[in-house]
């Protein structure tokens, strides 16, 4: 999952908990403040009814109150009651408030409901006094809904914010991953220019990187230098002596016996090369020394090596079963190099291979890929030895006696220049199938 | 024919100085690129054998200075680094060929004839062997007028023991030979001795095939008047 995504997902999981939970606090809330002011409302007006009592007695109040309460109360919102009481309640001198219903004018109405018991000629009375709910609930729902709207919209307008801002904030990391780590593929094609950031962790991401490819493009340097300077001042005393031998061999007047052991050095001196210049191949296409600017068909190329390899197929008297399904053409590649990869796998498919064998060489296009596949009826090799054919120096068979170990893993670094996936399978007594795979877009 | 030799080593200058000379060529030789640079002015030299890797000078320019100055020599580059950049610079400079070190003198000798035939424009370029007769230009054989159906590597194997004929070639001047461009597993096998074998089952058809031959426990020798 991208980071912008991610950031911006659990904000709005964050936003989504604020929206819930004001949506639960909130009525709850409101209910509270709003009780709190009619209680307090309720409190004042039982004082002055008190006062009212001290002063003009309690005959007067019911009396007024019984004859003009309908005129004043038409929506039930309010009333006052006094009624004697016989017994001491345990709350005597305390108010007392809950919500209750009272049947006023013979309809049930909700409401606020302060209750004082007070002591008046030596009788106890209790007052009552309500306060209607019904249009306190209406509001109370009303304000509710508001205030969940306002937040969902507010909570939709930050999140947009806050996606447009992690983008803002994002941006320069998204160019260092677009323009250092995505596009970069060797050191020498890397380019040093600082990203412009004013983020601290950032711009310490970007210097590292750079601080980093710049430590490997050195190491390449002096790999490099190292395979300039092993190709010369090995290759030049090899050359030399190679060339003393051939003098040597063409004196007639060498007796023969020291010919045959000047000849054996001679092939000595051969396998030293071969190794040297095999290692010294491997370090150069590794140190990415050799260029890939060409287009190759893979179906000629196969076949060129096929081809090449006739007098060893007719020497075994193999047979080659070649079938192409769909052409593909390998776009910057290195053709001499891919040509190096298929004749190796070939050449030991005719060389691991029965007399009279039979290789198998197919190619065709399977979804995404270009499979070629180059299978033999051969000695195969052991479950063991499976994973460490691609090692250098590596000999398992009898038949490797004569080879100096590098094949497969010059067969495996040009693979992997060219992002060439290598599968093997085999089956000892029967066989080897190397399957390729090319993708499109080799580069 | 006249023949510079630019080579900064010495004993390698030396070996190939040793064995041009016995070739029949007049050898010159330059261990500086300065040194080379004057006699390639001063003399004429067929052939020039040009090391780019050179301490003082960089044996492109020199190539590029001799080409400038309408120089006539062929030159064949040698190089330790064997890169193809090396080679494809060199090739695009002018240079006839192209020889990576270490290279055998025979193939070295084969490439300078090449050169030769391709600069006099030989049209008929064919060698007779006992009747048997090498189409080098179209790379086939034939016995009065019979074609002989030989492969790539046959074909190779022949001439180059015609071009050197009479003089023992080894298996691995052959192998060097036929499949030197190629880095694989073998470094000594029997594919040599299995195509002179096939070779002379072919030409046995048609001739004696007594000039070609073994020579025990060192090579083949074609023997030629």
């Amino acid at each position: 999952m991208k980071l912008q995504v991610k950031l911006t997902f659990y904000n709005a999981i964050f936003q989504a908990l604020i929206v819930i939970a004001i949506g639960i606090l909130l009525p709850i809330i409101i209910q509270r403040v709003v009780y709190n002011h009619i209680d307090k409302r309720l409190h004042a007006r039982a004082d002055k009814m008190m006062k009212i009592i001290e002063l003009g007695g309690l005959d007067d109040i019911i009396k007024d109150q019984e004859c003009s309460f309908d005129q004043y109360n038409i929506f039930k919102e309010e009333y006052v009651s006094i009624s004697p009481l016989s017994f001491m309640p345990q709350n005597f001198g305390k108010d007392s408030i809950e919500n209750a219903e009272r049947n006023i004018e013979n309809e049930v109405v909700k409401h606020r409901v302060l209750s004082r018991s007070f002591l008046y000629d030596n009788q106890l009375y209790q007052i009552e006094i309500g306060e209607g709910l019904s249009t306190v609930e209406q509001l109370n729902h009303t304000i509710n809904k508001f205030t969940l709207w306002m937040v969902v919209i507010i909570v939709l307008i930050s999140a947009l914010m806050n996606m447009t801002l992690v983008q803002l904030l994002l941006e320069p990391f998204n160019r260092i991953v677009t323009k250092k780590l995505k596009t970069i593929h060797h050191p020498a094609t890397f380019v040093e220019d600082r990203i412009r950031t004013s983020t601290y962790e950032f711009s310490y991401l970007d210097q590292s990187i750079n601080e980093m490819m710049i430590k490997i493009r050195s190491a390449f340097d002096i790999e490099r230098e190292f395979i300039t300077n092993v190709s010369h001042e090995l290759l030049t005393p090899i050359s030399i002596l190679q060339n003393r031998i051939e003098n040597i061999l063409s004196d007639s007047s060498l007796p023969h016996d020291a010919a045959v052991k000047i000849v054996e050095s001679q092939k000595t001196l051969l396998r030293l090369s071969k190794v040297i210049r095999a290692l010294l191949y491997i370090s150069k296409i590794e140190n990415e020394q050799f260029l890939k600017n060409e287009n190759a068909d893979l179906q000629t190329v196969t076949y060129e090596v096929i081809d090449e390899l006739e007098d060893r197929l007719l020497q075994k008297d193999i047979k080659v079963h070649k079938e192409w399904r769909n052409d593909f053409e390998m776009n910057k590649c290195n053709k001499s190099l891919i040509h190096t990869m298929l004749f190796n796998l070939v050449s030991n498919a005719i060389k691991y291979n029965k007399e009279k064998g039979e290789i198998f060489i197919t190619g065709k296009r399977i979804d995404d890929y270009f499979l070629l596949s180059i299978k033999d009826t051969g000695i195969g090799i052991s479950e063991d030895h499976l994973p460490h054919i691609f090692d250098r120096f590596k000999r398992f068979r009898p038949e490797d006696e004569m080879s100096y170990g590098l094949g497969l893993p010059i067969v495996r670094t040009i693979a992997n220049f060219h992002h060439i996936r290598i599968e093997v399978s085999s089956v000892l007594n029967s066989g080897t199938e190397f399957r390729l795979f090319f993708s499109d877009t080799i580069s | 024919m006249n023949v510079l030799i630019v080579e900064d080593e010495r004993q390698l200058s030396h070996e190939i100085e040793i064995f041009l000379t016995k070739q029949g060529y007049q050898c010159d030789v330059a261990f500086t690129g300065k040194s080379a640079s004057e006699k390639i002015y001063v003399n004429s030299y067929d052939f020039v054998l040009l090391d780019i890797g050179l301490p003082d000078y960089n044996g492109f320019n020199l190539l590029r200075e001799a080409k400038q100055s309408g120089k006539e020599s062929a030159f064949i580059i040698v190089t330790a680094r064997g890169s193809t950049d090396d080679k494809i610079t060199g090739l695009d400079l002018g240079a006839d060929d192209y020889l990576s070190k270490p290279f055998s003198l025979l193939e070295l000798q084969a490439r300078m004839q090449a050169i030769l035939r391709r600069k006099h424009g030989l049209k008929n370029n064919t060698i007779e062997i006992n009747g048997f007769v090498l189409d080098i230009q179209n790379r086939t054989v034939s016995f009065k007028n019979n074609p002989i159906n030989l492969t790539k590597k046959e074909f190779d194997i022949l001439h180059y023991m015609a071009l050197h004929k009479n003089r023992v070639i080894t298996r691995v001047q052959l192998t060097e030979h036929i499949w030197g461009d190629v880095l694989e597993e073998d470094y000594e096998s029997n594919y040599i001795d299995v195509h002179i074998k096939n070779l002379r089952k072919k030409l046995s058809v048609y001739g004696n095939t007594d000039f070609i031959e073994t020579v025990r426990g060192i090579g083949y020798r074609l023997n030629m008047a």
